[in-house]
C-alpha cells in the first residue's frame, strides 16, 4: 500500500509544483517536466502493474489541469513507462550522463508523440506547431533531462529510507 | 498449490494488463475528442482533490515571496521611502487633474457606465495554477460550478480577453487562454471595423485569421471583441496587430498580435457569468452548446 501511496502522493506533488513554482515566468520557458522523471524513473524502478497503474493516474492528473482537452498524456504516461521497463538492466543508467540522456530522449519522444497526436486529432489543421518542437520542447527537454541526475539521486534515497530497497525488480508482478 | 497457479492464463496477464490500461487510455481519449469532454465526474472528483495542493502550494510561494519583499529586502527602504514620498505629491497633483477631467468628460462617464454593467455580470476568481504541460495554455481558478461558473463563460481581466472556462468543478475551473491552439475568438479591428478570428499560437500570441484582404490593417492596430460570439461582450479589447503579411495570392491575409494581457503574470481574473446564461427555457439545450462555441473544430 505505501509502495502505491507515497510515489501518487509524490506526483500530485510534483504536479502542484509543476504548475504553480516551475509555471513563474523566468524559468516557464525551461520550465521541466518533473512528472515525466518521476514517471520513468517508476519504469526503472517498480512492477508493471502498480507503477502502470501509478503512471496513467499521472497522465490523468497532467490532462486534468491542462488545456488539453484530448487525454494525450492518460495514453502517452502509461505507454513511456512500459517503454522504460523495457530499457531496465538493458542499459547502464547509474552514470549521470546516461541519466541525461535516457530522460532527455524520452521527453523529446514524448513530444513528437505529443505533436502527432495533436495533429491527427485536431479537426483543424495544426501547422504552426512543428517549429516550437525546436524553438520551445528541445530546450525543455534538455532541462528536464539535466535535473534527472539530482532527482534520480533523491528517489533512490527517499526509496532506500522508506523501503530498505532502492530497486523493486521488475520482474515482480502487480 | 498456489492460487495463482489455478488461474490458467497467468501467463497472459500481464501483457492483457498493459493492453487494457492503454486501451482504456485510447477509450477516453476517443471520448474526449468524440464529445470534446472528459469524464465529467472522474475530472470533477479529480480537480477538487488535487486543487486544494495548488491552493496550498500557491500561498506558500507568494508568502514566501512577501517575507523576501517585506523584510530582506529592506535594505533599500530608506532611499526609496524618499522616493516613494516625492511620487505620492506628484500623483496627487496628477489626480487633482484627472479628476477636472473626468467630471468634464462624456466619454468618460459612458466608460463608467460601461465599467459599472461589465462588474453587476462579472465575479471575481484567483489564479491558482498554470499548465503543467508545455503545448497548452491555461489557468486554474479558485471558482467552479458552485459560484455559477459554467464551461463557455468569457474570462477576462481588467487589461482585456484572457480566455473561456474549459472544464469545471465545483470548486474550481480551468481556463483555456486566448493563446492555446484551440481557442477562437470572433474579433473586429477597432480602427478598420475588419472582421476577423483570433486564434492562439502559443508563446503568448495569437493570430488573426480570415482577415479579408481587401481590408486595410497596419501594425498597431487594437483588435477588440466582436460580440457576435455571445459570450464576450462587444468592445473588449484582445490585443494589438504586431506583424501583417499579405500573400499574392488568396482572399484573406494574416497578420499577428500580441494580447493586451500578460498571460504569464495574471494573478485575478473575472468571470462573466452572465452573458453566458441561456434564457429559463432553452437552458437545458443552450448549456450544451456553450462549452465549444468558440472553441475549434466544433
Amino acid at each position: 500500500m505505501r509502495r502505491i501511496a507515497v510515489p501518487l502522493l509524490l506526483g500530485i506533488l510534483f504536479i502542484t509544483l509543476q504548475t504553480t513554482l516551475l509555471a513563474s515566468p523566468p524559468i516557464q520557458r525551461i520550465r521541466p517536466d518533473i512528472v515525466l522523471i518521476l514517471t520513468l524513473y517508476l519504469g526503472l524502478s517498480y512492477p508493471p502493474i502498480s507503477g502502470g497503474i501509478l503512471a496513467f493516474v499521472m497522465g490523468y492528473l497532467m490532462d486534468l489541469f491542462s488545456g488539453n482537452s484530448f487525454g494525450l498524456y492518460t495514453f502517452s504516461r502509461p505507454l513511456l513507462f512500459y517503454v522504460a521497463q523495457l530499457f531496465n538492466g538493458r542499459f547502464y543508467l547509474e552514470g549521470y550522463p546516461s541519466q541525461f540522456l535516457f530522460v532527455f530522449l524520452f521527453a523529446l519522444v514524448e513530444g513528437i508523440l505529443d505533436l502527432i497526436l495533436l495533429t491527427a486529432l485536431n479537426p483543424t489543421p495544426l501547422g504552426n506547431l512543428y517549429p516550437l518542437l525546436f524553438s520551445f520542447h528541445l530546450p525543455l527537454s534538455v532541462f528536464t533531462g539535466l535535473i534527472t541526475p539530482i532527482l534520480f539521486l533523491l528517489f533512490n534515497k527517499g526509496s532506500l529510507l522508506l523501503f530498505s530497497q532502492p530497486e523493486m525488480g521488475t520482474k515482480e508482478r502487480g | 498449490m498456489r492460487i495463482r497457479g489455478l488461474f490458467p492464463f497467468r501467463r497472459y496477464t500481464l501483457p492483457g494488463f498493459i493492453i487494457l490500461l492503454l486501451l482504456i487510455a485510447l477509450v477516453l481519449m476517443s471520448l474526449r475528442v468524440k464529445q470534446r469532454k472528459g469524464v465529467e465526474f472522474l475530472d470533477a472528483l479529480m480537480m477538487e482533490l488535487c486543487s486544494p495542493f495548488q491552493k496550498g502550494s500557491t500561498f506558500v510561494i507568494k508568502t514566501v515571496q512577501g517575507v523576501f519583499e517585506e523584510y530582506i529586502f529592506l535594505i533599500h527602504l530608506q532611499r526609496e521611502n524618499g522616493m516613494l514620498k516625492q511620487k505620492v505629491i506628484e500623483l496627487q497633483q496628477e489626480n487633482h487633474l484627472m479628476r477636472e477631467i473626468a467630471l468634464s468628460n462624456e466619454r468618460f462617464q459612458k466608460l463608467l457606465e460601461f465599467r459599472e454593467k461589465i462588474s453587476s455580470t462579472v465575479i471575481a476568481a484567483e489564479v491558482i495554477g498554470q499548465d503543467p504541460s508545455s503545448w497548452f495554455k491555461s489557468l486554474t481558478i479558485n471558482k467552479g460550478e458552485k459560484d455559477k461558473v459554467q464551461k463557455g463563460m468569457a474570462v477576462i481581466s481588467p487589461e482585456g480577453a484572457v480566455g473561456q472556462i474549459l472544464k469545471t468543478a465545483p470548486h474550481h475551473s480551468t481556463v483555456l487562454l486566448i493563446t492555446d491552439y484551440n481557442s477562437a475568438i470572433d474579433t473586429i479591428v477597432q480602427r478598420t471595423r475588419a472582421k476577423a478570428i483570433v486564434e492562439g499560437k502559443g508563446e503568448n500570441q495569437c493570430q488573426l485569421k480570415y482577415l479579408l484582404r481587401t481590408e486595410e490593417v497596419a501594425i498597431g492596430d487594437i483588435v477588440v471583441t466582436s460580440g457576435l460570439n455571445g459570450n464576450f461582450p462587444k468592445g473588449l479589447m484582445v490585443g494589438e496587430i504586431r506583424k501583417v503579411e499579405r500573400v499574392s495570392q488568396g482572399s484573406f491575409q494574416y497578420a499577428e498580435l500580441v494580447p493586451s494581457v500578460d498571460l504569464t503574470k495574471l494573478e485575478e481574473v473575472l468571470i462573466i457569468i452572465e452573458s453566458s446564461l441561456p434564457p429559463q427555457e432553452e437552458k437545458g439545450k443552450k448549456v450544451k452548446k456553450t462549452p465549444g462555441g468558440s472553441r475549434k473544430g466544433k
